[in-house]
């Protein structure tokens, strides 16, 4: 006798509380939408028997991944809901969507031509042709692009100075890290090396796919999902971790693979940690040892970002900024930013996706912080677009916050001091 | 990451005694699969500094002599979570709090000692309206809240709400409340005793 029932995503535990629809950011502000129940477990029902049971709406769904946080079951809802993308919906992507999606090629042709980019991007006639052309919504403020590249500063600048150190962590930078933000890959450098770390790169690192998969483009995230998965599965041979800062990426790699796009990780799965979680267990465990600086003060504001949520790592990020004498920290609600990633870039989702963030952006006001913590870039753009106080990446945050050259000699295990990596 | 507190189980009974403990100053920790009550009573906890792992569950503890010393959950893998003395309240049937066989009724997470009748034709009465005996069914408790395994009692754990034998929410909330105020006094006292 068969005792549970085993079926794709746990689609079959669904009791039909609809706890999953109260807590849906999206059908607060879009009636219209099915809502994760409806769309998720019970459509899978039918779509079961026959395909043309696909609605097409299930593309406002955001993937905040809210749904399964709440459910009491375990029903992987948004995984359901993007499967069914994948299997039946019938997604021709447009230009827009590609560009979009496509953040490794948009990212390599942006980069050497940077402050032509970023300041055509920010013209308004620029906007306004990408919002008549592409649909891109005009409001939107565009991340800027580096002018050069976090693989190439590091390759210059840090490469060679981390093989000195007596333990080693790979880094998966992502794409926001290679060619928007750089200075983030490089906060985390120094503090990997402060804390006694060599940082190397993967063999190959291409996007996680999450834009991909957000633009229907499934086939193409699973090609960049494999090429992943083997470079963190060669680090992991050679007694290295793979470390991430972004929340999405990782979230991607531990559940998406599996669960949207039918790829097994099991063998690598607990190799991919972000950051914060791995510094503050080596901490709590005394492997590393941390100086901070005296004069460090701070009032911050934390928002768990919807996939830090997921992964139930917001203690880890909390835990390691309370660490820091003269931060006071002070947890937001539990909200989404309405963003989404590329979803909110989209004309179609614009002003959904700020009614949805109104509720974590009233909750910045309410507190007032000096800056607000999150592992997540895209609620950065949001969250700084919308209510003009600046996100910070908690690795950024104890960059600052520690004293590199005291935590370093702390960590020594050399008798003379190791160079230190110039950002 | 140790707490004064764990909690495990995020229904009326559980957030409960969470909240009240830590706005008395203690540092808690609630493990909840699914906010099976809503953000009215989730919220001000969270603001009182609690730490709300949600979605989460329990996947074993870790024992020394009679005692919890910690619990794996299914997102933070092999990271225990310490705690000097631990609360379950996971329910009955429906959250999965206690489970039933064709032969048996169990405490899934710890194997707790749960009381139910032996005899399984006595289990259910088939009108729908009769006093149900499943609904009986529980973890049984010493005088001070405290569950056994094996006929060992655990010093550092304590049940309440539907977990427990006698308690059903068909009755009404009361009993459930009572039970988890009965908890949370025990705990203040032993705080105090200690002190």
């Amino acid at each position: 006798m068969q005792k549970r029932n085993i079926s794709p995503n746990n689609f079959e535990q669904c009791v039909k509380c609809a706890i999953c629809t109260d807590f849906c950011p999206v059908l607060k502000v879009l009636p219209d939408y099915p809502g994760p129940k409806h769309a998720g477990p019970d459509g899978e029902r039918l779509r079961l028997k026959n395909a043309l049971f696909f609605d097409s709406n299930l593309k406002y769904c955001l993937n905040c991944k809210r749904c399964e946080v709440v459910c009491p079951s375990g029903v992987r809802i948004a995984d359901i809901i993007h499967s069914a993308r994948d299997r039946y919906g019938d997604i021709h992507p447009s230009l827009r969507d590609r560009m979009l999606a496509n953040t490794d090629a948009m990212g390599s042709l942006a980069t050497p031509f940077a402050p032509v980019v970023n300041g055509t991007l920010g013209l308004g006639v620029t906007k306004s042709v990408m919002d008549g052309v592409l649909k891109i919504d005009h409001r939107r403020t565009f991340p800027k692009y580096t002018g050069r590249k976090f693989t190439s500063w590091f390759r210059r600048e840090a490469a060679s100075l981390q093989d000195a150190y007596f333990r080693q962590v790979s880094y998966f930078h992502g794409c926001y890290v290679n060619y928007n933000y750089p200075q983030l890959g490089k906060d985390f450098v120094r503090v990997m090396n402060a804390l006694g770390y060599g940082v190397q790169l993967l063999d190959k690192e291409k996007c996680c796919g999450v834009a991909m998969m957000s633009g229907g483009m499934f086939d193409a995230a699973r090609r960049n999902a494999r090429i992943n998965l083997a470079s963190v599965a060669s680090a992991a041979k050679e007694g290295r971790v793979t470390l991430t800062t972004s929340s999405t990426c990782t979230l991607t790699m531990r559940e998406e693979y599996p669960g949207v796009l039918g790829i097994d990780n099991e063998m690598v799965r607990e190799d991919i940690l972000l950051a914060v979680r791995f510094i503050y267990e080596a901490i709590e465990k005394g492997e590393a040892k941390v100086a901070f600086r005296p004069d460090f003060k701070a009032r911050a504001a934390y928002h768990v970002p919807c996939h830090q949520e997921k992964l139930g790592w917001g203690l880890f990020t909390r835990a390691l900024m309370e660490l820091i004498p003269g931060m006071e920290l002070v947890p937001l609600d539990s909200n989404c930013c309405g963003i989404a990633g590329t979803y909110g870039f989209k004309k179609e989702n614009y002003e959904r996706s700020q009614q949805i963030g109104q509720a974590l952006f009233d909750d910045i006001a309410r507190v007032g912080p000096d800056y607000v913590i999150c592992e997540c870039e895209t609620c950065k753009w949001q969250i700084e677009m919308s209510t003009g106080v600046e996100v910070r990446n908690p690795i950024s945050v104890l960059a600052e916050a520690l004293d590199l050259p005291a935590t370093a000699a702390l960590n020594q295990r050399t008798n003379f001091a190791l160079k230190e990596v110039q950002s | 990451m140790k707490f004064d507190v764990i909690i495990i189980g995020a229904g009326s009974a559980g957030m409960r005694v969470a909240s009240a403990l830590q706005k008395a100053g203690r540092k808690t920790a609630v493990i909840g699969l699914g906010r099976s009550i809503n953000e009215v009573e989730v919220r001000p906890y969270e603001r009182l500094g609690g730490t709300l792992l949600i979605g989460d569950s329990v996947r074993e503890g870790l024992f020394e002599g009679n005692r919890l010393t910690a619990v794996h959950t299914v997102n933070l893998g092999a990271y225990p979570l310490k705690a000097d003395r631990f609360v379950i309240a996971t329910g009955k049937f429906l959250g999965g709090g206690i489970v039933a066989d064709m032969d048996r009724v169990y405490e899934p997470l710890f194997g707790l000692d749960v009381a139910y009748d032996e005899d399984r034709g006595g289990w259910f009465d088939a009108s729908f309206g009769a006093p149900q005996r499943f609904l009986r069914f529980g973890v049984r408790t010493d005088a001070q809240s405290r569950p056994s395994m094996g006929g060992r009692t655990v010093e550092n754990l304590y049940a309440c709400g539907e977990l427990l034998e006698g308690i059903s929410a068909v009755d009404g909330r009361e009993e459930i409340e009572k039970s988890a105020d009965k908890v949370l006094a025990i705990l203040t006292q032993a705080d105090h005793a200690e002190a």
